[in-house]
C-alpha cells in the first residue's frame, strides 16, 4: 500500500515535469502573439488558483476575497519600483511577506467565522482595499501607476519586444506553486489542513491546533498570490486599482479550482487550461456583437460542467473518486 | 501512584441547567471504567469536560498529576488524552489511512514514521484491509472502529471512549468488546461512557453511575447493577422497592 501511494506521487511528479517541459517548447510553434497572450493568462490564472486552493480547497477556508493580496503584491512591487528605485524582484518578495502577514493579520478575526460568513468577511474585506486604494492619492489614486520603461532586460523584469521571458516567468510560477502544494500535500500541514476542512472539532482532539493550521494556510496562499500580483503589474506595466484588484481576480482564482477539483492537486491547472482560454475566446469572438452574449455562454458552460461533474474534471482521471461518485448518485 | 485521571469537585452550568455538579472521580492506571447512567445524566458533559472541549464552569480536572483544567483540547491530546466522538465525526473525504495518519503525526513528526504508525494501528483495529478506503464509504460499525484507530494512533495514556459499542448488531459489539481489552493489554486505561449494560458491565473493572448531574453509585459492576439506587434511576422508584 505504501508502495502504491509512493508510486501515485513520483507518478504524479513525472507527468508534472513532462507536461512543463512541453508547455516550455510551445513558444517554438506558437509564435502569434495573441496566443501567446492567452498562454500566459493561462499559466498565470493556474499557479493563482493553484494558491488560491491551499487555503480554501485543502483547509476548506472559501476566501472571495484574494484580489487583496493579489493587489498588493502588485502595488508594493511598482511602489517599490516607481518611488525608490527598488528592482521588481525584491519588490515582488516583499509583497508576498507584506500580503501574507496581511492575511495573517485578517486572519485573526476571521477565522473566528463560519463556513457563508467567512466567504462574506473576504469579499467585504476586498472591496475595502479596493477602495482604499481608489483613494490614495500617493499610490497614484484611481489613475494608477504607469510603469517606466527602462528598456529590456531580465534584472528589471521588463520587456517591450518579446512576450516569452513572462512566458517563461509564469509556466515557472506555475510549477512552483504546484509543486508547493505537491510537497505540502504528503506533510504534516497538508494532513492537518484536510483534517481541518473536513471535521475542526475531531482535528482539534487529535492534537491538531485549527487555528494555527488556517494561518499557515492563508500566509502561504497569500504569498504565493502576491507574487502572481507582481507578475502580472510588470507584464501590464501599468496598474490601477480595479485592474489589479478588482472582483473579478477573485472570482478568476476560484473558479478553475472549483471547476477543475477543489482540494485537488490537478484540479486548477485542469480548470485553468480550459477556463481561461474559454474566456478570452468567447469575449473575442462573440463578445463584441452584443454585450454580455459571452458571458452568458461562459456562464453557461460552468453551470453544465458542475452540474455533469460536481467534484471537478479531475473526478474523470480519478477512479476511486469516480467510483465513490456513482455510489453516491445510486444512495 | 496517583490516579491517571481526577476530577475534583466539577461543576458545569449552561444558564440555568446544571449539567454536572460537584462531581469527583477518579481513574487509575490500566483500569476500564465504565460511565454510566440514564439519558441526561451528564456523562457526554463530563466527558467533554475531560477532553478539553469546553472548561468546567468550577472545579479542576488533573491529567497525569498536571492540573489541565484549562488546557485547550489540542494541547491535552499531546499530553496524552485520546477521545471518539459518540456522533462519528470521520474526515469523510479522506482515506482511512490518512484519518489515522492525522492522528499519528502528533508524535511523528515525519511523515514515513506516522504512516508505518498508522499502518500499525489498522493492524491493532482490524482496519487494515480498508486502508485506502474513503471514511466516507465504511459502514457504521467501521466508522466507529476508525476513531479508535485515529484515537489510538495519537498514542494516548487515556482513552476516553463515547459509546462507540452502543448501536452495534451483537456481534460487532463483541469485537469492539475484544478491541477495548486488547487496547487495555497495551497499557491503555480506558474511561468509556455507555448505554449497553450488559455488554459494558462484564467489560469494566469499575462503573460509575451518574444521575442528574451527580455521581450516584460507584463500584465494581456487579454491585452497580444491583444496587436500588442505579435501579431507581434507571427504572423508577417502583422497580427499586422489589429489589
Amino acid at each position: 500500500m505504501d508502495k502504491n501511494f509512493a508510486a501515485r506521487r513520483r507518478r504524479d511528479l513525472i507527468i508534472a515535469a513532462v507536461l512543463a517541459g512541453l508547455a516550455a517548447l510551445a513558444p517554438l510553434f506558437v509564435k502569434d502573439v495573441y496566443v501567446q497572450n492567452i498562454l500566459i493568462l493561462t499559466l498565470m490564472y493556474a499557479a493563482l488558483s493553484q494558491s488560491w486552493n491551499i487555503l480554501s480547497g485543502y483547509c476548506g477556508q472559501i476566501s472571495l476575497g484574494h484580489a487583496l493580496y493579489f493587489g498588493i503584491g502588485a502595488y508594493t512591487t511598482e511602489l517599490l519600483f516607481t518611488k525608490f528605485g527598488v528592482l521588481p524582484w525584491f519588490g515582488m518578495l516583499g509583497g508576498g511577506m507584506i500580503a501574507a502577514v496581511i492575511a495573517m493579520g485578517l486572519g485573526y478575526p476571521f477565522f473566528r467565522l463560519r463556513g457563508h460568513y467567512f466567504v462574506i468577511a473576504t469579499i467585504v474585506i476586498a472591496e475595502i482595499g479596493l477602495l482604499l486604494f481608489q483613494n490614495w492619492e500617493w499610490a497614484g489614486a484611481a489613475m494608477g501607476i504607469t510603469i517606466p520603461i527602462r528598456g529590456d532586460s531580465w534584472l528589471k523584469f521588463q520587456f517591450l519586444r518579446t512576450k516569452l521571458p513572462y512566458f517563461y516567468f509564469a509556466l515557472g510560477l506555475c510549477c512552483l506553486a504546484w509543486f508547493v502544494t505537491w510537497w505540502l500535500e504528503d506533510s504534516k500541514w497538508g494532513f492537518w489542513w484536510r483534517a481541518v476542512k473536513d471535521n475542526p472539532e475531531a482535528a482539534e482532539s487529535l492534537g491538531v491546533v485549527v487555528f494555527n493550521s488556517k494561518m499557515g494556510a492563508a500566509a502561504v496562499s497569500a504569498f504565493l498570490v502576491a507574487i502572481g500580483g507582481a507578475f502580472y503589474a510588470q507584464f501590464l506595466a501599468y496598474i490601477d486599482p480595479e485592474s489589479v484588484m478588482g472582483f473579478q481576480f477573485s472570482l478568476l482564482m476560484a473558479l478553475p479550482a472549483v471547476l477543475g477539483g477543489i482540494g485537488t492537486l490537478w484540479g486548477p491547472v485542469l480548470g485553468a487550461a480550459i477556463l481561461i482560454p474559454m474566456t478570452e475566446l468567447t469575449r473575442s469572438y462573440i463578445g463584441g456583437s452584443g454585450r454580455g452574449v459571452d458571458l452568458i455562454v461562459y456562464g453557461a458552460l460552468i453551470v453544465a460542467i458542475s452540474l455533469a461533474l460536481p467534484q471537478g474534471l479531475v473526478s474523470l482521471f480519478s477512479r476511486s473518486k469516480a467510483k465513490s461518485q456513482v455510489k453516491g448518485a445510486t444512495r | 501512584m496517583t490516579a491517571l485521571l481526577e476530577t475534583r469537585g466539577v461543576w458545569q452550568r449552561f444558564g440555568g441547567l446544571v449539567a454536572n455538579s460537584d462531581v469527583s472521580i477518579s481513574v487509575g492506571r490500566g483500569e476500564i471504567v465504565g460511565l454510566i447512567g440514564p439519558n441526561g445524566a451528564g456523562k457526554s458533559t463530563l466527558f467533554n469536560l475531560i477532553a478539553g472541549v469546553l472548561p468546567p464552569t468550577q472545579g479542576s480536572i488533573l491529567f497525569d498529576g498536571e492540573d489541565v483544567t484549562h488546557m485547550p483540547a489540542a494541547e491535552r491530546c499531546q499530553r496524552g488524552v485520546g477521545r471518539t466522538f459518540q456522533v462519528v465525526k470521520s474526515f469523510e473525504t479522506m482515506t482511512v489511512i490518512d484519518n489515522v495518519i492525522v492522528g499519528a503525526l502528533v508524535r511523528n513528526t515525519v511523515m514515513r514514521e506516522a504512516r508505518r504508525k498508522a499502518h500499525e494501528v489498522l493492524e491493532f483495529t482490524g482496519l487494515a484491509a480498508r486502508a485506502d478506503v474513503l471514511a466516507s464509504d465504511l459502514v457504521p460499525a467501521e466508522k466507529r472502529r476508525l476513531e479508535v484507530a485515529r484515537a489510538l494512533a495519537t498514542e494516548p495514556k487515556l482513552l476516553l471512549l463515547d459509546e462507540v459499542l452502543t448501536g452495534l448488531t451483537p456481534t460487532e459489539a463483541q469485537t469492539g468488546v475484544a478491541l477495548v481489552r486488547k487496547v487495555r493489554d497495551a497499557g491503555i486505561t480506558v474511561l468509556m461512557v455507555e448505554h449497553v449494560m450488559e455488554i459494558v458491565m462484564p467489560l469494566v473493572d469499575r462503573a460509575i453511575v451518574l444521575d442528574l448531574g451527580k455521581v450516584l453509585v460507584e463500584g465494581k459492576p456487579a454491585d452497580v447493577v444491583r444496587d436500588p439506587k442505579v435501579i431507581s434511576a434507571y427504572l423508577g422508584d417502583r422497580h427499586a422497592v422489589g429489589a
